[in-house]
């Protein structure tokens, strides 16, 4: 039973938010035309179609927890079925690690915060820096060069080849990046 | 004659120096990706989409389409020589060209590649030309019922066809699609779902989600899973030897059905490369003529994987380009770089842009043949970056998805969304809701949309308009019968 109910989990939680959104749907202010139907019958239909789906596997998992196999796609058998014919192929199942991923993740959202503060070269070396220490790699010589010229050659192709123009954080930060666009002739 | 007049002009469009250069830098990029470990070809194809933004639309599709062909093409190498898929369209490559590659012959097992992927490339490119322009002449005729049948057809067959579970990839779908209708409504300048937050105003640009779901979202799994890559041990050097035309001849029956495969494959939405693949392989196995030799090294076992991957590549532009339907996740981003520059691919665009149609068109047949000259001669150089620490590779992955990102619009809120889009997408990988029909519903949701309330004001609210007209009728029928066909068979299955 329990199992059975970690399998209903996500679709109770992805179907408690269509609900939520179907109920925000019905309250999406407009001016009714008469005979023509309004901007709320769209996602209504999108959202109706969400939940029944989200309702028919929490009941097709609780009425026979046993059945684990849903309605799969014709090809996606065919090519299934042709790699269970070679088992070899098969890739071990990797070891996987939690922290590494909330790591990488609050990592990216750190950068992305400071960003708009230090601007994009001095916010990218240190997070690619960062980020190749965070992945285990330890030669920390070859990640330093790789992280500083990889974020200026990045810096140099964007805002000199293809003339996107990059964030340059926050003042005193801004004076480096101004700094570093003069010597690279980015005008 | 029309069309091989155009199709000439196309081929002048495509030697002119910048979109050489653009597919030339495709063909390299894609070559790259395919190889390099931790980076599929869907990814690859989104980081480059920022670098096409300052392009001109021509050289930005050559080139996106140039890496999208090359990728089917590459990862067979490392396949072959280390035992190491460098895309799932490879893993069928383990078996014969690995095998052939351990009884000393990695040349012979790289040449039969080549040729497969040169005649499948070439082949259905010319199908291509050939189909393109009677299918868009029909689509022409096409009202908005039809559009929205065919749009419906194409996202029911992306759930019902290619996905490990339809409840799943219809929830995928859904979700793009209800993404898609974030922000102010055009019709009634209504807002929806903005929850009073001013940027949600403009709505959920697509390429967040793409390059989120599809870029952020698999550094993250990579990630997990401490970029753990399995050792490499190459069984022979990288150079090719090419197949006599003997024994190409001898082997001519599987060159043709993994073609015909491929293309058909790649025609039908929501099967790409990878199923053209496996599928071919499959066929090959259960009634080509050595189906009890396969596995042990032999031609067959390379040539019919191959063909049909690249094969697929030029089936897939034939619904994008024609009805603006992208099949694949490949070809979803190819259809949103058209949209960034301005460009809905569909029987219009024969008329409006001929031009850039058929330079694309030509940009196929060169690339096709520029992949095979490099990669005869540079293969041996190219292997060399699975050496490349992944972690490194995914830093700058990273980097390039939040340049990429923030570059749209120059707006650090987009850059804020996808890294919302890459923990939603490696939640879809956690949890197997496949992602491709979440970014197909981002993209096509909008036309889905303003084709039906269309369909709704012109035939007074009624929707048996779908099924009445005898067009839009028989899509519907058969997309309804696409979704229901797997619940019936598993009905079946389960009474069994």
């Amino acid at each position: 039973m329990r199992r059975a109910l970690v399998r209903v989990l996500p679709y109770a939680l992805v179907g408690s938010l269509a609900a939520w959104l179907f109920y925000a749907a019905t309250q999406i202010d407009f001016h009714r035309r008469p005979g023509t139907l309004g901007p709320d019958v769209w996602p209504k239909l999108v959202l109706g179609l969400m939940l029944a789906i989200c309702v028919y596997e929490i009941v097709r998992v609780l009425v026979s927890p046993q059945w684990r196999g849903g309605a799969a796609g014709v090809l996606q058998e065919m090519v299934e079925r042709t790699e269970q014919a070679h088992p070899d192929a098969a890739e071990p199942a990797a070891p996987k690690s939690l922290p590494l991923l909330l790591g990488g993740i609050a990592l990216t959202a750190v950068y992305v915060w400071l960003i708009q503060r230090l601007g994009f070269v001095l916010a990218t070396a240190p997070y690619v820096f960062a980020f190749i220490a965070l992945g285990g790699y330890r030669r920390w010589l070859v990640n330093a060069v790789t992280s500083v010229l990889g974020t200026l050659a990045m810096m140099f192709f964007f805002m000199k080849v293809v003339y996107v123009s990059l964030p340059i954080g926050a003042e005193p930060f801004a004076q480096v990046t101004i700094a570093l666009m003069r010597l690279m002739g980015i005008r | 004659m029309e069309v091989l007049e155009a199709l000439g002009v196309g081929f002048v469009h495509v030697f002119a120096p910048t979109n050489l250069a653009a597919l030339f830098v495709g063909l390299l990029l894609g070559l790259l990706v395919a190889v390099l470990p931790g980076l599929t070809l869907v990814m690859g194809v989104v980081l480059a989409l920022p670098f096409t933004y300052s392009m001109h639309v021509t050289p930005a599709i050559i080139l996106l389409t140039a890496m999208y062909v090359a990728g089917t093409y590459a990862g067979a190498w490392t396949s072959i020589l280390f035992h190491v898929p460098g895309e799932p369209i490879d893993v069928p490559m383990l078996w014969d060209g690995h095998a052939m590659a351990r009884k000393g012959e990695a040349a012979k097992a790289l040449g039969w590649t080549l040729s497969a992927a040169l005649v499948g490339g070439l082949a259905a490119a010319t199908v291509m030309v050939a189909l393109a322009q009677p299918v868009a002449r029909i689509a022409l005729t096409f009202s908005t019922p039809e559009y929205f049948a065919i749009i419906f057809f194409g996202l029911a067959s992306v759930v019902s066809l290619g996905g490990a579970s339809l409840a799943n990839a219809l929830i995928s779908l859904c979700a793009g699609l209800l993404i898609a209708t974030v922000g102010v409504d055009d019709t009634y300048g209504a807002h929806r779902f903005t929850f009073g937050v001013p940027i949600l105003s403009d709505g959920i640009d697509y390429l967040v989600v793409m390059v989120g779901a599809f870029g952020l979202g698999e550094v993250f799994v990579r990630m997990e899973q401490r970029f753990r890559s399995l050792p490499l041990q190459s069984v022979g050097d990288a150079s090719t030897r090419l197949p006599s035309l003997r024994e190409a001849a001898a082997v001519k029956g599987t060159y043709a059905r993994g073609t015909l495969l491929g293309i058909l494959i790649g025609l039908v939405p929501g099967a790409g490369a990878t199923v053209a693949s496996f599928l071919s392989y499959g066929v090959e196995a259960q009634y080509g003529r050595r189906k009890a030799l396969m596995g042990s090294g032999i031609p067959e076992g390379i040539v019919a994987p191959q063909t049909a991957a690249t094969a697929s590549v030029g089936g897939a532009m034939i619904p994008l380009m024609t009805m603006g339907i992208p099949g694949s996740g490949a070809t979803a981003i190819i259809l949103g770089a058209f949209l960034l520059h301005g460009l809905q691919p569909g029987p219009q665009v024969f008329e409006t842009s001929r031009e850039i149609v058929y330079a694309v068109f030509a940009s196929l047949f060169v690339g096709v043949v520029g992949m095979c000259v490099i990669g005869f001669f540079a293969a041996r150089y190219l292997v060399k970056v699975l050496e490349l620490p992944e972690v490194i590779v995914s830093a700058y992955v990273v980097m390039c998805c939040i340049l990429g990102a923030f570059a749209a619009r120059n707006n650090i809120t987009d850059v804020w969304l996808i890294v919302v889009f890459g923990v939603v997408g490696y939640l879809c990988e956690r949890f197997r809701f496949p992602i491709t029909p979440m970014v197909l519903g981002v993209i096509l949701g909008p036309l889905a949309e303003t084709n039906f309330m269309t369909t709704m004001i012109s035939f007074g609210n009624d929707w048996t308009v779908f099924f009445t007209r005898p067009i839009s009728g028989t899509i519907m029928v058969i997309a309804l019968l696409t979704i229901v066909y797997p619940i019936f068979r598993q009905l079946r299955k389960r009474a069994t």
